[in-house]
């Protein structure tokens, strides 16, 4: 498993999206994109998931483009959740959650036993078990979204690209998903790259740590050393200090002027 | 979402499958059994059973009997058409016009019509006889060639729903006002006959219609089974069903071929009924509610059972000038229109 963008660039309207983007994945890992809006941290989770085809440079994966892969062999390596995706009219949460299993039965393929366990894993590590026969247009923002991330883990596969998982959450639901993903990586070596606007949740979960602003990759690296860069703060325009305890992640303590 | 609709929604489809199975066969009944030459029953059962006179044979074999079943077959193209347009385009008003079909087949009508009638005879009073037995061609033709250049412009621009949906509105609205353009230009005697053609009706189809329709019904039948996944999986965002790894743009274009192949051979022979397409997949999937997998017969037993009863009522209620059967579906589906529009509050 080896997940590789060198120097991808992507322009939208003559407007440079992304400019040289690299990133070297290893297994089960943790990445965090993170950037002010339009940086181009949706850019990148789609250029990973070959959804945007780059102007210029390539995402590999296992040696071979991932534009050359069949999708559904891709769908099988890696698995993409956008951000708030529109949900189909009359479908349920197990619904849904099934066709994240399309990768492995096909077009006429019928559910297997694993099928069916996967389904119910993904349910149960998102809590939705209860939920499984609720129409989606029936659930709340943060249930929707944990049924999207339900299908994404059906998917089952090792590598894991999420946009803004979390925006919709409250805080249990959204501490409940990155201890997901921790779990994932732990477990199964998941690999996860996840576009995520908390700062600090960001440095608690993620190995490394990229940050973007207008398509520039201006920081890539361990949360300390993001710390030490200043970049934050000029990056954010917030004022604020990093607060390092002898245990536990480096916090940022964003100043509020009241 | 209002509780109600929760659980029709969670009704088994198998219980509004019986009714309408049932509802089917009585009407095909009545529609054999009445018409404008007031043949009584029993005569009607002889000719069914092989004998009768002369003249209930030809009523009911050369003209009661094909209409019935065009009407069947035009109102399952119809509906299986506009049922897969609003799955792939994600559009719950798209029908065979967004892509083009009845506008293309129109403007090819016309054409067609202008050429072969006001090329060899520029006097627009004399009625001369009209080259009919063309028309399904000529209109299915159209139909496709719309359909064609739609998808290829989308293509050209990436295509993606929205934008197969934008350039089937612009372009269909350039064929259309051409197609008026001529008809206006040109007037007298021959407006009657596209009128007629443009209100949909199913006055004076016969066998070879029946013919003509025949092999695009089975042929789309028959292959949407193994689409039913790809269209499950087409009701999601582009990028979301990309993802879950279905080639995207091959299920897409095969979806919107039997679609326009559907669409376009019935527009060729009945006109453009364009409001079965927009209506019945509505109607079947809130009776089907979470059955996807029932949305698709369900809206072929309701397109043919909407498309011979409005023809019925049409036949009936109209005396010897019928009301065509464009009129009926457009009176009868209104309504379910705007009880539609409460559901989408």
């Amino acid at each position: 498993m080896h997940l590789k963008a060198v120097d991808v660039t992507v322009r939208y309207a003559g407007r440079c999206a992304l400019d040289a983007f690299a990133l070297d994945l290893g297994l089960g890992e943790i990445v965090a994109l993170i950037g002010p809006n339009g940086s181009g941290k949706s850019t990148a989770l789609r250029a990973l998931a070959g959804l945007t085809v780059p102007d210029k440079g390539d995402v590999v994966l296992d040696r071979r483009p991932v534009r050359a892969w069949k999708r559904r062999e891709l769908a099988r390596r890696l698995s993409f959740l956008p951000q708030a995706p529109l949900s189909p009219d009359g479908m349920s949460v197990e619904q849904l959650v099934r066709h994240g299993r399309f990768a492995h039965t096909g077009l006429l393929g019928g559910y297997s036993m694993r099928d069916r366990e996967a389904v119910a894993w993904a349910l149960e590590s998102t809590d939705l078990a209860d939920l499984s026969d609720r129409d989606l247009r029936a659930l709340s923002g943060g249930e929707r979204q944990r049924a999207w991330i339900a299908a994404a883990l059906a998917q089952e596969a090792d590598i894991l690209l999420l946009d803004e998982p979390t925006s919709f959450l409250d805080i249990g639901h959204q501490v409940e998903v990155l201890e997901l993903l921790c779990r994932l990586r732990r477990e199964r070596q998941v690999t996860v790259v996840v576009a995520i606007h908390d700062l600090n949740q960001a440095m608690a979960i993620a190995d490394r740590i990229v940050l973007l602003d207008k398509g520039q990759t201006l920081f890539s690296g361990a949360a300390d050393g993001l710390a030490d860069s200043g970049l934050i703060e000029t990056t954010f325009a917030v004022n604020g200090a990093f607060e390092r305890k002898p245990a536990g992640p480096i916090y940022f303590n964003a100043h509020i002027a009241t | 979402m209002k509780p109600e609709i929760l659980g029709g929604a969670e009704k088994p489809a198998s219980r509004s499958f019986i009714p309408l199975a049932a509802l089917c066969p009585l009407l095909l009944l009545a529609a054999i059994l009445l018409g404008v030459a007031d043949l009584p029953v029993g005569e009607v059962v002889d000719v069914l059973l092989g004998g009768g006179s002369e003249n209930a044979q030809l009523i009911i074999g050369t003209i009661r009997i094909p209409r019935i079943l065009t009407g069947i077959l035009a109102g399952i193209h119809f509906a299986v058409a506009g049922a897969l347009l609003q799955t792939v385009t994600r559009n719950p008003l798209a029908d065979p016009t967004v892509m083009g079909i009845s506008q293309g087949a129109t403007l090819a009508i016309t054409v067609f019509l202008f050429f072969a009638v006001y090329g060899v005879n520029a006097d627009a009073n004399t009625l001369y006889a009209l080259p009919v037995a063309w028309l399904p061609l000529v209109g299915a033709l159209g139909g496709l060639v719309a359909g064609a250049l739609i998808y290829g412009l989308a293509v050209s621009r990436g295509l993606s729903a929205l934008r197969m949906t934008l350039c089937g509105i612009a372009i269909g609205a350039l064929l259309h006002a051409l197609a008026m353009g001529i008809i206006v230009g040109w007037g007298s005697a021959r407006f009657e006959i596209i009128m007629q053609w443009l209100a949909g009706s199913l006055y004076a189809r016969g066998w070879e219609h029946v013919v003509f329709l025949l092999p695009f019904t089975i042929a789309g039948l028959l292959v949407l089974p193994f689409l039913h996944r790809s269209l499950a999986l087409l009701r999601f965002e582009e990028d979301v069903s990309r993802s879950f790894g279905l080639n995207y743009r091959l299920n897409f274009t095969l979806v919107l071929v039997v679609a326009c192949g559907l669409a376009a051979s019935a527009v060729g022979v009945v006109g453009p009924l364009i409001f079965v397409g927009l209506v019945v997949p509505h109607l079947a999937k809130v009776l089907a509610g979470r059955h996807f997998a029932a949305v698709l017969p369900l809206t072929a037993l309701l397109g043919a059972t909407l498309v011979m009863g409005a023809d019925l009522a049409g036949r009936l209620l109209g005396g010897a000038e019928e009301i065509p059967i464009g009129v009926v579906t457009a009176f009868a589906g209104a309504p379910f229109l705007l009880f539609l529009l409460r559901r989408y509050r």
